[in-house]
């Protein structure tokens, strides 16, 4: 749910929002990658995909380009994609679900079919997938989120409320055997995006890092550049892997203002922006996709090690990516506050109504339709 | 000041590629799924989202229990949001809805003295002055709001529907296009909601054949869509596909809290002849009108004076709904709907059909 909510044009279509992207090397196997992405964040229990959209994974190798302040990452060229693509219900299951078909087009050009729903997935050819309801993974304390940027002042509380406690979403799920569906690696870029199907496919949307659209680029008023513009459908609309430069500044001005009113709220600096005047992290943010090095054995908090090893000039020693269960808005705001100098930021929310597990499709089986009120 | 003429149709319309649309059952499915989803505690963000798909579900199903659902949250959310300007436009919409006009209107001036509003709340503006007849104010709002060339879909929609309602048919056909041409979502909601607009454009020029193939897009698009349904049954009955019309409103009349399904039935049953039929159906109208107009009577006003007048029979009581619904809004159609009661009304009828003239020359001047 990092993404949720993720611009004007994501709200008309919720099966069309992305709210998650996750990759990690599969717990159980680790000749395995696992890429997943969530949309229709506090689905109810009719929620179904729409059979309009194509839901979208792009994997590119890709490279490091330097470390230190001038970390980057150098995407390679041309896109392994896996393609989803759902029928329009028949029926319903004994459970009251609508039942749904969906295939899954993998790189290699096979057709992968499934139903929704069935943990069991479909599987061919070294890869098995899976789609359907299941229990929100991503727990944050919106409100006080909200107070925080209100007020100046880091408003969470010890115990905090979560705001996705017990709802659901649509998940669709991939795991592979990357070595003979891949080439290249052990670095690799993971862009989702959901497109308008058509003879010429239309982006809606694209996620890659979590709470970059919203907690890092939704806030306008410190941005003194563009403080009127909603930046995100524009974001949206990009190719992440090829920003275009004539609106590059334009986010780059938006997320330098907003990660330093972040990194004001411990009274210091401990992000002092470069002779360019910008943010050490923008740059690599504004990379916006997942690097994951599958080779790499399973670990629970890998998110941004990768980058933080090369802005510290290290090794990375971690496969990077994110794991569904990790702690994303207290990983984020120590990251973006203190940079890790001070001690660990804590939204006072530690755990989903239920974590994930370490057995395909890993998300935890939707909640009963009341459990969000209660 | 915009000059209509200004406005005009180009002579080559280039035609809109195929559009890609969630199927409506789908649609549909993930309204209520998305409605579900919200309920229980929330932000005043996702409340005014439910809000919001409370009010579409209502347009869509004809459901007239979503609207007062939504009502009743957002006085709710009002009361605990007393500084947020954002909850006065979600309440103005909400105030609109049940034709509570002059309310709205001062919910939309409140929320603009917090904090100016943009884009959104003026097309909620101009819609509402349009809905009250204020037609030259809601055509500069309309252009007002279109300021932001970003939102074109919103902008050519808006017009689309302006002009339809003033019977405008060449100009409502080119925003109708532009519409679809600036589309990018893959909701069939709004779409279906144009369609509609136009089919009833159409309608009230009496065009009836171009009526039933934009009703019948509206469906295709969304087969729930009730109010869709409801109007091509009444084409297909003028066009004397009468079993047609009746198999479409059977299932609507039984389902939805909206009586004008009801009605509809009544009248086309009595017209061919199935009387006892046609008087079940004229009581459960009549008594649904009558706990509405009681609850909501701006919002019903006009309805009911079309049924009390017709099938209803009862025409005082018409005359009473369309009085006061010209005092609710001052459209064209209202001013036709009171001609019609005072003619229907047979001591007055002379004078009617004398006042009846006044009104439609009156109306004839409006922008």
């Amino acid at each position: 749910m990092s993404d949720h909510f993720s611009g004007p044009r994501a709200l008309a279509d919720p099966t069309a929002d992305i709210s998650d992207v996750f990759a990690f090397p599969a717990p159980e196997n680790p000749q395995q990658l696992v890429v997943v992405m969530d949309v229709f964040g506090k689905a109810g229990p009719t929620a179904v995909f729409s059979d309009a959209v194509i839901y979208r994974f792009r994997i590119r190798p890709v490279d490091i380009d330097g470390t230190g302040p001038d970390a980057a990452f150098a995407p390679g060229q041309g896109d392994f994609i896996f393609d989803f693509t759902f029928d329009v219900p028949s029926g319903r299951s004994h459970s009251g679900r609508p039942l749904q078909q969906g295939r899954c087009l993998t790189p290699g050009g096979s057709t992968i079919s499934f139903r929704i729903d069935d943990e069991n997935g479909g599987a061919n050819d070294g890869a098995q997938v899976f789609a359907g309801q299941r229990s929100e993974p991503f727990f944050l304390d919106v409100r006080m989120i909200e107070k925080t940027v209100a007020t100046g002042k880091l408003s969470f509380k010890p115990k905090g409320s979560d705001t996705l406690y017990g709802t659901n979403i649509l998940a669709i799920v991939i795991k592979f055997e990357w070595r003979k569906i891949l080439k290249g690696g052990p670095l690799f870029a993971i862009v989702c995006e959901t497109l308008a199907a058509g003879k010429q496919p239309v982006r809606i949307e694209r996620v890659g890092r979590p709470e970059i659209k919203n907690v890092s680029l939704s806030w306008k008023m410190f941005d003194k550049v563009n403080k009127d513009i909603e930046i995100r459908d524009l974001y949206n609309s990009e190719d992440a892997f090829d920003l275009k430069p004539d609106y590059f500044d334009a986010y780059r001005a938006r997320l330098n203002a907003n990660l330093a009113f972040y990194d004001g709220l411990d009274e210091k600096i401990d992000w002092p922006f470069d002779r360019n005047g910008n943010h050490p992290l923008a740059k690599l943010l504004l990379a916006d996709f997942l690097v994951v090095d599958p080779s790499k054995p399973f670990a629970e908090t890998s998110y941004f090690e990768i980058e933080r090893s090369m802005l510290e000039g290290r090794t990375h020693v971690t496969p990077g990516g994110r794991w569904l269960n990790q702690d994303i808005m207290d990983f984020v705001f120590t990251l973006y506050v203190n940079g890790g100098n001070g001690p660990p930021v804590n939204d006072g929310i530690d755990a989903p109504i239920t974590w994930s597990s370490n057995i395909f499709p890993y998300l935890a089986p939707p909640n009963p339709a009341k459990a969000a009120a209660a | 000041m915009i000059d209509p003429s200004e406005v005009s149709a180009p002579t080559d319309w280039p035609v809109p590629g195929p559009l890609t649309l969630t199927d409506g059952a789908i649609a549909v499915l993930n309204l209520q799924a998305q409605i579900d989803g919200l309920e229980g505690p929330s932000t005043f963000a996702e409340a005014a989202t439910l809000i919001d798909l409370l009010i579409l579900r209502g347009l869509i199903l004809g459901r007239i229990s979503d609207y007062e659902r939504a009502a009743e949250l957002v006085d709710c959310k009002v009361g605990t949001a007393i500084t947020d300007a954002a909850a006065y436009v979600v309440r103005a919409r909400t105030r609109a809805v049940f034709h509570r006009f002059t309310e709205a209107l001062d919910d939309l001036d409140h929320a603009d003295r917090i904090l100016p509003q943009g884009a959104a709340a003026e097309r909620e503006r101009a819609a509402i002055l349009q809905a009250m007849g204020h037609y030259n104010e809601a055509l500069v709002t309309h252009e007002a709001a279109a300021a932001d060339r970003e939102e074109k879909f919103e902008r050519a929609a808006a017009l689309a529907g302006f002009w339809a309602e003033r019977g405008k048919t060449e100009t409502a056909q080119h925003f109708y296009l532009d519409s679809l041409r600036s589309y990018r979502g893959v909701s069939p909601f709004p779409l279906a909601l144009l369609d509609f607009q136009l089919g009833l454009m159409w309608m009230r020029q009496d065009r009836l054949s171009e009526a039933r193939t934009y009703f019948r897009t509206a469906v295709r698009r969304v087969p729930a869509y009730a109010a869709a349904q409801g109007h091509l049954a009444e084409v297909d009955a003028e066009l004397g596909e009468t079993e047609a019309a009746i198999g479409r409103l059977i299932p609507l009349a039984t389902s939805s809290d909206d009586p004008d399904y009801a009605a509809q039935l009544a009248r086309i049953l009595g017209e061919i002849g199935r009387s006892e039929e046609s008087i079940a159906w004229r009581r459960i109208a009549a008594s649904r009108y009558d706990e509405l107009t009681t609850a909501h009577p701006a919002a019903f006003a006009d309805h009911a004076a079309e049924f009390w007048l017709g099938v209803g029979n009862d025409p005082r009581k018409g005359l009473r709904f369309a009085e006061f619904n010209l005092r609710v809004r001052e459209t064209p159609r209202a001013y036709d709907l009171l001609a019609q009661a005072l003619d229907a009304n047979t001591t007055g009828a002379a004078s009617a059909r004398c006042f009846g003239a006044q009104l439609t020359n009156r109306a004839a001047m409006q922008p």
